[in-house]
């Protein structure tokens, strides 16, 4: 067994050449070797007296990030395939690993095939003449969004006073249409979990727990966590979901819709495995659907358990991967009781994924959003539901074109993930992350500092909440609620009108009349 | 008060000036019929409004001065008045008035209204030509009815008589061609068209009419062609409102409404406004302040400020009803019959559009205009004030001012 292994990784390194290359510039270079220290993947040795690339550069950064005379470069190796418009290097490469392996290939991060980017083809309106713009640096701009489900109706009596009787909530305040998404402790490590949420509980927004339960010493966090109920049901119990903000049943996920959560077993640490209650060393793949829920039914007795548990305290939401038939199946959902509602696009991050999955499953979470906004309209659910989506937000631009299409709230992770160090290297799943993020290994989450880090998330995201009242206000709208499904004030510059009809926004050069 | 044409203004040339129209117009405007590819009307209007609190019937000749006044609120491009306490022999028929491209369209109409309901009475709309307006001119018509006694409508049962017959007007507008409802409300009318706003009052005679209140509007709109259907007031039932103001939050607002079963046809931000009031104060029975504040809601950091029962109110209000915030520049004024009649006006929560309210020394009337020049137009010793940022003012006929426009938003909240 062991031979036919090593065989066959031998032979991948022998037919599958490098993509990056550390290139060391060995007249300033120290010979500190700093950077034989960082790289986790062990591509750089010294050797002779020389720092030397060894393969398997992944491309992180960490070593040219680190070089104390800046003496290194990551080059990318083009062009060691002949040229094939078809048969693509990506393509040949992936042949040529499954010949050596017979494995499912995994990968991580979101899928980085190039697919059009709606989102860059629709441009935001702005007011002239006929409404004045409003000026956030001396009006107040307001961003503040609820979560939670809306009755619709209020009953109100005036006589000699108001009287109203109907009962709101349960509803959570966030101070921005932003939630950091669902980043398991496990996928992460421990410091960079505890970052994410001392980033939420900073900006007062919410935080996704993921999967894997919540580390006891992340209660203190609880009041802005949104706790995930997942296929593996991971470290759910009533003492936790009590303590948290919101609870989201997690049928699905952008990067692999139809899987559940995948954590090698690498990753499966002593802290890991007490949180999620599995042997050290066992891979933790979760079960693709929820074994208690083969139907739209069976999701309502589970959303009606989770309210009961948490004695209708806090919102119960439903997040599922965008699949073509979204739009009906978020109408079920809404129909089913959900608080809220998450769409994730296929665009979104993970820690690990079957890249056949990840590259070619699912739906933009542009279109996602606004078919399933219109069909919520059309059903009149809509006003009784909060939205949230996500999927590859990469910046604010994404959030306020997202809300436009139909979004309350967006959902954010792996531009979170970068504010904190990550260069996007699609190594999650090896748990070798040189940045100390996806990784379990302690001297590499030592490196990273949970305050700087969540000192760095905190300033990615209120530098966007600025940028969103900056739109706002050239818009002329003082309120983001009024941005919500606001597809009037977007307009498609694109390739192809059918996705801009799809969508329900009109195209350049249409104006209103 | 002197009579129309007698007065200065009228006879000073300015507005006859303006008729002969400077600007290059469209080759031809439209009466029932939407123009085609028009998508959305927008621009800056002037706005005027007055009630009698005894009771007293006014004519039509005091609005058209406060508003004719506003001359620079206007481009000739769409103008409107509409008079409440106009039928009090008629007070319990529903008066549908309509414009027609022709004779064709009246017949289609009447058919339908015949099918659908017990048409009482109807009659031609007084018109005259008007010298600077050129022609086609609609044939405008009203049809006092009561819905029928079966109130069915595509399988939906039993609607109370007021949704009965928002369906029967949405369905004409949507689907009888060369016909256009400009109003459906009990003992009011609205009369509109493309000219301005004193062709359209000499084009009505609209110093023929008199009630307990009228409200009035004139456009500068940026983008019309001239369409007869789609000036201002807009309205629906016995709801009708005259709209000063861009909503920047249209597609929001609109898909509220859409979601209560309203059809929007008419392209524009008003028509969402007057089916938001429709929604919020009939269907949803939200007292009008509650309505208002829905609609320009304060700041979340105010409602922060306010005792703890308002702002759970207050709260409550902006959660359940953020698709009903105008957000953008706005000031409205709104005239309704049932259960009283009532003057609403309203400006958006930053104030971004004029607003100005006055009540008359003997407290017998009550004015609000766009500008001051349109109250000291006939009366020059009215006592005025402007209301808050937000704030309605609220006057009814037999009650006077119930609301100023100046107060906090909800006094005594209890639950």
């Amino acid at each position: 067994m062991n031979a036919t292994v090593n065989l066959a990784k031998k032979s991948i390194g022998h037919l599958l050449p490098d993509r990056f290359r550390p290139v060391i510039d060995h007249e300033s270079c120290k010979r500190c070797k700093r950077c034989v220290a960082e790289c986790s993947f062990k591509a750089i040795d010294f050797i002779d007296d020389r720092v030397t690339s060894t393969g398997g550069c992944v491309a992180c950064g960490r070593c040219a990030a680190f070089c104390p005379a800046g003496a290194i470069e990551i080059e990318v190796i083009q062009d060691q395939f002949p040229p094939h418009a078809n048969f693509t290097e990506r393509i040949r490469r992936g042949i040529m690993s499954q010949a050596s392996t017979g494995g499912v290939l995994l990968s991580s991060c979101g899928t980085d095939v190039e697919h059009p980017v709606i989102f860059d083809e629709l441009l935001l309106d702005a007011a002239q003449v006929t409404n004045p713009s409003i000026d956030p640096l001396r009006e107040e701009i307001e961003t503040i969004t609820f979560l939670g489900r809306r009755s619709g109706k209020l009953t109100v009596s005036e006589k000699d006073s108001f009287a109203f009787v109907s009962e709101i909530g349960p509803v959570v305040a966030i101070d921005m249409p932003l939630m950091i998404g669902h980043i398991s402790l496990g996928s992460v490590s421990y410091n960079a979990q505890k970052a994410l949420f001392m980033a939420a509980k900073e900006l007062n927004i919410i935080a996704g727990s993921g999967e894997g339960g919540l580390h006891p010493d992340f209660y203190v966090y609880a009041d802005h966590i949104n706790s995930e109920v997942a296929s593996g049901r991971f470290g759910v119990t009533s003492d936790y979901l009590n303590k948290v903000a919101t609870v989201e049943i997690k049928i699905g996920q952008g990067a692999k819709p139809g899987h559940g959560g995948h954590l090698p077993g690498e990753k499966v640490t002593d802290l890991i495995s007490r949180t999620r209650m599995i042997p050290v060393g066992t891979d933790a793949l979760s079960p693709y659907p929820h074994h208690d829920i083969y139907s739209i039914e069976d999701l309502q007795q589970l959303i009606s358990v989770l309210k009961e548990a948490t004695e209708y305290r806090v919102p119960i939401g439903v997040k599922i991967a965008a699949t073509h038939n979204v739009a009906a199946v978020s109408s079920g959902i809404v129909r089913a009781g959900a608080d809220f509602l998450t769409i994730d696009g296929f665009r979104g991050g993970t820690g690990s994924s079957p890249r056949i999955i990840r590259d070619h499953a699912g739906m933009p979470i542009e279109v996602a959003v606004a078919v399933v906004d219109k069909r919520l309209t059309e059903e009149e659910l809509r006003n009784k539901v909060t939205l949230c989506a996500g999927g590859s937000i990469r910046s604010s631009a994404d959030m306020i074109k997202c809300i436009a299409l139909g979004a309350d709230l967006v959902m954010v992770c792996t531009a979170a993930l970068i504010a904190m160090g990550c260069h996007v290297c699609q190594q999650c799943h090896r748990g070798l992350c040189s940045w100390g993020i996806a990784t379990q290994r302690p001297e590499l989450t030592s490196r990273l500092d949970s305050d700087v880090a969540a000192a760095r998330v905190t300033n990615l995201f209120s530098a966007w909440n600025e940028e969103l009242k900056e739109v706002l206000g050239a818009m002329g709208i003082d309120s983001v609620e009024s941005l919500v499904g606001n597809r009037d004030r977007l307009r498609y510059f694109g390739a192809n009108p059918k996705v801009a009809e799809i969508m329900g926004v009109k195209h350049v050069g249409e104006g209103w009349g | 008060m002197s009579g129309l044409q007698g007065d200065p203004i009228f006879q000073s040339g300015m507005f006859r000036a303006r008729s002969k129209r400077t600007i290059p117009q469209r080759p031809r405007s439209y009466l029932a019929t939407r123009p085609p590819n028009l998508r959305y009307q927008m621009g800056g209007c002037g706005i005027a409004g007055l009630i009698s609190i005894n009771g007293d019937r006014i004519s039509g000749e005091g609005i058209t001065r406060m508003l004719t006044t506003m001359s620079e609120r206007e481009n000739g491009l769409g103008a409107g008045y509409a008079c409440y306490g106009l039928f009090p022999d008629r007070r319990d028929e529903f008066c549908i008035q309509l414009l027609f491209d022709n004779e064709e369209s009246k017949c289609l109409v009447e058919e339908f209204l015949k099918e659908h309901a017990d048409v009482k009475k109807d009659e031609r709309v007084f018109t005259k030509k008007v010298q600077s307006l050129a022609p086609p001119y609609p044939l405008v018509w009203r049809y006092f009815i009561k819905p029928a006694d079966k109130r069915e409508w595509r399988g939906n049962s039993n609607l109370s008589e007021e949704d009965y017959v928002v369906k029967l007007v949405m369905h004409i507008n949507k689907n009888i061609d060369g016909a256009f409802c400009v109003s459906s409300g009990k003992d009011m009318a609205v009369f509109k068209g493309n000219g301005y706003s004193c062709e359209i009052s000499e084009f009505y005679d609209i110093q023929r009419y008199s009630g307990q209140l009228w409200i009035s509007h004139s456009r500068f709109p940026t983008n019309s062609p001239g369409w007869w259907g789609g000036a201002h007031p807009i309205g629906i039932l016995d709801w009708a409102v005259c709209h000063n103001g861009e909503i920047t939050s249209y597609g929001v607002n609109k898909k509220l409404v859409e979601m209560a079963g309203y059809d929007c046809t008419l392209l524009t931000d008003t028509e969402v406004i007057a089916y938001m009031w429709d929604l919020l104060v009939r269907k949803h029975e939200l007292p009008i302040p509650a309505a208002a504040f829905a609609m320009a809601p304060w700041h979340h950091s105010d409602i922060a400020r306010m005792d703890p029962e308002s702002r759970l109110l207050a709260n409550a209000l902006r959660l359940t009803y953020k698709e009903a915030f105008l957000n953008g520049p706005f000031s409205i004024i709104v005239g309704r019959r049932e259960p009283e009649t009532t003057m609403i006006a309203l400006a958006d929560r930053k104030k971004l559009r004029p607003l100005i309210v006055g009540n008359s020394q003997d407290h017998k009337m009550v004015f609000s205009a766009s500008e001051e020049c349109a109250i000291r137009a006939i009366d020059t010793e009215a006592e005025t004030w402007t209301p808050n940022a937000g704030s309605p003012m609220i006057a009814q006929v037999g009650k006077g001012v119930i609301r100023a426009g100046i107060e906090p938003p909800f006094l005594g909240v209890v639950r």
